[in-house]
């Protein structure tokens, strides 16, 4: 448990940040994986940069509402 | 040479390099320089060691599909915890680095613990010193095999990427003994956090770069939207400290008067 630990604070040390990329990586899988999904994969990249922004200003907004 | 690997690396090396910086030379000052140079060489070596170990196993045995879409979900997550510090400190909901106050707080540790100037290698001089380059230096090896092993452009093979990414840490750390060297005191004229806002714009633009890349997507312009990832987060970052800056003056603006307020009201009650 310790080492998970330490491996998350390494990487990330923010919960807000590790579970709005998993979710965010869910969806791109989905995207990339469903056949009716094909059409929107032109946009996957730019989902993908709204949703870093997203997670970015959340995760942003707790630090602040918590001082 | 992979000039974007080369200088992400550097900038990174930088920040981390600084910080252990001053805790080898609170070493050195306060017992040997001996021991905290044992122990720094000591680091160094191991640092090498993992980067050869862990690059040339990524570089080898991982398919280049595979190793994008790790490396850029990895190189976001990095690169948002980077972000999201320096948007804090350059916004004051943070406080800034304070190499001075770092250096003279371990400095009065060691004093603390009874430790003096010896001529002798002191082992606690040597593990103290050992693990703030390790510790330090971790995120940069980590940045060199990940960053490295996934940039090589067309032409390149992928180990030219973690050459060129060792070849800017290896810059980034003779520049900061060079500059401790002639300093002699705790490098607090580096701009620690203009390094890491740029390291972490550089490693969330990368990261998303790849990740779309991992999934077999692509990109409009193909490798020259790069910069325009780079551009994006930049802004963005930008509008953050911006909003960040109102909420702080508009909280603080809103402490004042109740303060004010307090004042009075013990001065009526008085």
């Amino acid at each position: 448990m310790k080492v998970v630990l330490a491996i998350y604070n390494f990487l990330v040390g923010d919960m807000i940040i590790l579970i709005g990329v998993v979710i965010t990586l869910l969806v791109l899988a989905l995207i990339f994986t469903l056949p009716f999904l094909v059409p929107v994969q032109a946009f996957a990249g730019y989902l993908l940069i709204i949703a870093v922004l997203l997670v970015l200003g959340m995760t942003l907004s707790r630090e602040v509402r918590g001082r | 040479m992979e000039w974007a690997v080369a200088t992400a690396a550097f900038l990174a090396s930088t920040v981390e390099f600084v910080e252990a910086f001053t805790i080898v030379l609170v070493v050195g000052v306060t017992i040997n320089w001996r021991s905290a140079l044992t122990g720094t060489l000591a680091a160094v070596a191991a640092l090498a060691v993992i980067v050869a170990i862990f690059g040339t196993a990524l570089v080898q045995y991982v398919p280049i599909d595979v190793l994008r879409m790790v490396v850029g979900i990895i190189l976001i997550l990095f690169g948002l915890k980077w972000l999201k510090k320096a948007i804090l400190r350059y916004s004051g909901w943070k406080a800034l680095h304070d190499e001075e106050a770092i250096f003279e707080e371990t400095m009065a540790d060691l004093r603390a613990r009874g430790e003096t100037i010896t001529p002798r290698l002191h082992p606690f001089a040597i593990a103290l010193s050992f693990k703030s380059v390790l510790l330090e230096g971790l995120e940069v090896a980590f940045i060199v095999i990940t960053f490295g092993s996934n940039a090589a452009s067309v032409g390149n093979t992928r180990i030219a990427g973690i050459t060129s990414a060792t070849a800017g840490a290896l810059v980034a750390g003779l520049l900061v003994i060079l500059a401790g060297i002639l300093v002699r005191s705790p490098l607090k004229r580096v701009p620690e956090n203009t390094l890491k806002f740029i390291v972490g714009i550089m490693l969330t633009s990368f990261g998303t770069f790849w990740t779309i890349e991992g999934f077999n997507g692509s990109w409009p312009l193909s490798d020259a939207f790069i910069p325009v990832l780079i551009v994006i987060y930049l802004l963005a970052s930008f509008a953050f400290v911006s909003w960040l800056k109102t909420l702080k003056r508009n909280q603080q603006s809103a402490v004042r008067p109740q303060a004010a307020l307090a004042t009075e009201t013990d001065e009526v009650h008085s």
